[in-house]
């Protein structure tokens, strides 16, 4: 079993979709759990498309095209068995901040994290600070995604984190900054927990916080 | 020298007395600069025009703002060879939705766009919603719109004779040609994601458009190449193809997608004498470098500092074959004082020993770039211009 969940793992990180469908209708067939095919095949396979987009082996097709990938596979998967399969990993409210209406890198962050299992709740772009504090107090998050592209828009950064404090939900959440406006230094500078370059560097972190259960 | 001779000079690596200087502006940094003490008198720009249903009299009308003279910088987008390279006919702007804080508007390119209220420009780019081109049967129905050889392409006055004299005696900066690269073509068609997506799951549609864009480009501009030839300095290549992790399509696509069309295309001007070829991208494009040079691009602008791109690295690796424009980090001289000063001295004593640059921020001035840090940058930057004993 595991030797063809290593090669589910391997058909989709090398991008070879029809392979892929071929071996995940052999996995179905051969009995192996959905939930088996998801975490230890099409999971892996995403994972080692991340790894060799920061290895900078792939490009941002490769990473769309794993992603998009995946997605069809969990479809197939769903349509079998009535299974969802999404959002174990942990939960991620995300937004682009008040003032801000890109949302190219935020929409692919969100397609990478959602194809490694985690729940996303995206509040779109322009989100005013309060209605961040409102989902992290809703939905009880693990990691708060806020996304910048203009550098003008990195005080609206600062004023969310602040209302976070003055919330007193700031220990309750990880705060990951992404976008072209925000660097390390100024992550450092207002105290957030993470800055990503990219969106496989964002969802590195997010794993790495949620690796031991909730954050 | 004319600011023409010194872009013509520095874009083959001769000799020139001042380093030329580029600056491009958002028109909502100069409007808030109007308001920090840019004196609005010195940079306001008109042109006499005949009012058709009033009168015959030509009258002022307000243009735009001229900070090239004001500031000293050139203007390196002077005359542009005029040959319209849109759809055909456009899509018809117009507004199409709006709420308490947004303005939804369909783009004469057919794809719908959504804006804040209260912005005078795009300030980098608006929010796409929806793009014209999805498939191949979208991408045909829009190829009607793409026919290179319109007469709509040319304007009501073209008269080879008349421009060319016009692109000869320019001398305020330099005359160039526009021509979008097909990663921005296409990107700008169907949108990042899906024309990404579409080297992989639809590559037929892609190998289709880059041909297609090929020949609408070779076409539509032949006429105008042809009469203008050596009077063009510059070719204008846009296409924002990379953001700080890299370039948005790997090395293998570029070479079979890009490449081979870039090739013809700029085989096509190199032909007609005109061999400078300059890509405006942001982003690293450190891994695709190669073959940029390669298809025949031979000058880069703006080298994002915060992809990593450096003057100095490329110049060292890649010596006469680019000329380099831009890679002042704009952040650096947005905080002034040392961290400007440092900035500045670091690359143009650097770049004025080795040529073939022009001096400038690594993007458009942005918006929160003060008026006074601007100033505080120009009068440190001037001087170092200068390339006299």
């Amino acid at each position: 079993m595991m030797e063809l969940l290593g090669r589910i793992a391997g058909a989709l990180a090398d991008l070879n979709s029809e392979e892929l469908s071929r071996l995940i209708q052999e996995a179905l067939e051969g009995g192996i759990p959905p939930t088996r095919i998801l975490e230890d095949g099409l999971r892996r396979g995403l994972e080692e498309v991340g790894r060799r987009f920061e290895a900078g082996e792939y490009f941002l097709s490769e990473l769309l095209y794993g992603a998009d990938l995946m997605s069809e596979s969990m479809k197939t998967l769903a349509s079998r068995f009535n299974f969802e399969g999404s959002g174990g990993r942990g939960v991620i409210v995300l937004g682009t901040v008040r003032g801000d209406i890109h949302d190219i890198g935020k929409n692919i962050f969100k397609m990478f994290a959602e194809g490694c299992g985690f729940k996303v709740y995206d509040l779109g772009v322009d989100v005013d600070p309060e209605r961040f504090i409102e989902a992290v107090s809703e939905e009880n998050p693990d990691v708060l995604g806020l996304s910048a592209l203009l550098t003008t828009v990195l005080p609206e950064v600062e004023l969310v984190v602040k209302k976070l404090e003055e919330a007193g939900l700031r220990d309750k959440v990880k705060i990951l900054l992404g976008g072209n406006a925000v660097t390390e230094e100024f992550g450092r500078r207002i105290g957030v927990d993470g800055v990503a370059a990219d969106a496989v560097q964002g969802v590195g972190l997010c794993r790495e916080w949620t690796a031991g259960g909730r954050a | 020298m004319t600011p023409r001779e010194r872009v013509r000079n520095t874009i083959r690596f001769r000799k020139v007395d001042v380093i030329p200087w580029y600056e491009s502006f958002y028109v909502d940094t100069v409007v808030r600069w109007l308001s920090e003490g840019l004196p609005a008198h010195r940079i306001v720009e008109t042109e006499w025009r005949l009012r058709h249903s009033r009168t015959f009299l030509n009258w002022p009308e307000f243009k735009g703002f001229n900070l090239y003279d004001f500031f000293g910088t050139i203007n390196l987008r002077g005359l542009i060879v005029p040959v319209d390279g849109g759809p055909i006919p456009r899509f018809k702007h117009r507004k199409i939705g709006e709420t308490e804080r947004y303005q939804e508007y369909l783009m004469e390119s057919g794809a719908i766009a959504r804006k804040l209220k209260g912005e005078h420009s795009w300030y980098s780019m608006p929010q796409f919603v929806d793009f014209p081109v999805k498939d191949m049967e979208s991408w045909e129905k829009y190829k009607e719109r793409l026919n290179p050889d319109d007469p709509r392409r040319y304007p009501l006055d073209w008269d080879k004779e008349a421009y060319l004299n016009l692109f000869e005696e320019y001398q305020e900066g330099s005359t160039m040609l526009y021509i979008t690269g097909f990663y921005g073509f296409g990107a700008e068609l169907m949108g990042i994601p899906q024309f990404n997506l579409a080297f992989y799951k639809d590559p037929e549609l892609i190998h289709d458009m880059a041909s297609y864009w090929e020949y609408f480009n070779i076409e539509r501009l032949r006429d105008a190449v042809e009469a203008l030839k050596d009077r063009i300095d510059i070719v204008f290549w846009w296409e924002d193809l990379a953001t700080r992790h890299g370039p948005n399509i790997s090395p293998r696509l570029y070479r079979e997608f890009l490449l081979p069309h870039y090739r013809r295309v700029i085989g096509f001007l190199n032909k007609n004498k005109i061999d400078r070829v300059m890509m405006d991208s942001d982003g690293n494009l450190y891994p695709i470098l190669d073959l940029i040079v390669e298809a025949g691009i031979t000058g880069l602008w703006p080298l994002e500092v915060n992809a990593g791109m450096d003057v100095r690295l490329v110049r060292e690796k890649y010596g006469e074959k680019l000329f380099l424009a831009g890679n002042l980090d704009k952040r650096k001289v947005a905080e002034g004082g040392e961290a400007m000063r440092s900035e500045v001295d670091s690359k143009v004593s650097f770049m004025k020993e080795s040529g073939g640059y022009i001096a400038g921020l690594d993007h458009v001035v942005p918006l929160d770039m003060s008026y006074r840090r601007f100033i505080e940058y120009a009068e440190y930057l001037k001087p170092m211009l200068a390339t006299g004993p």
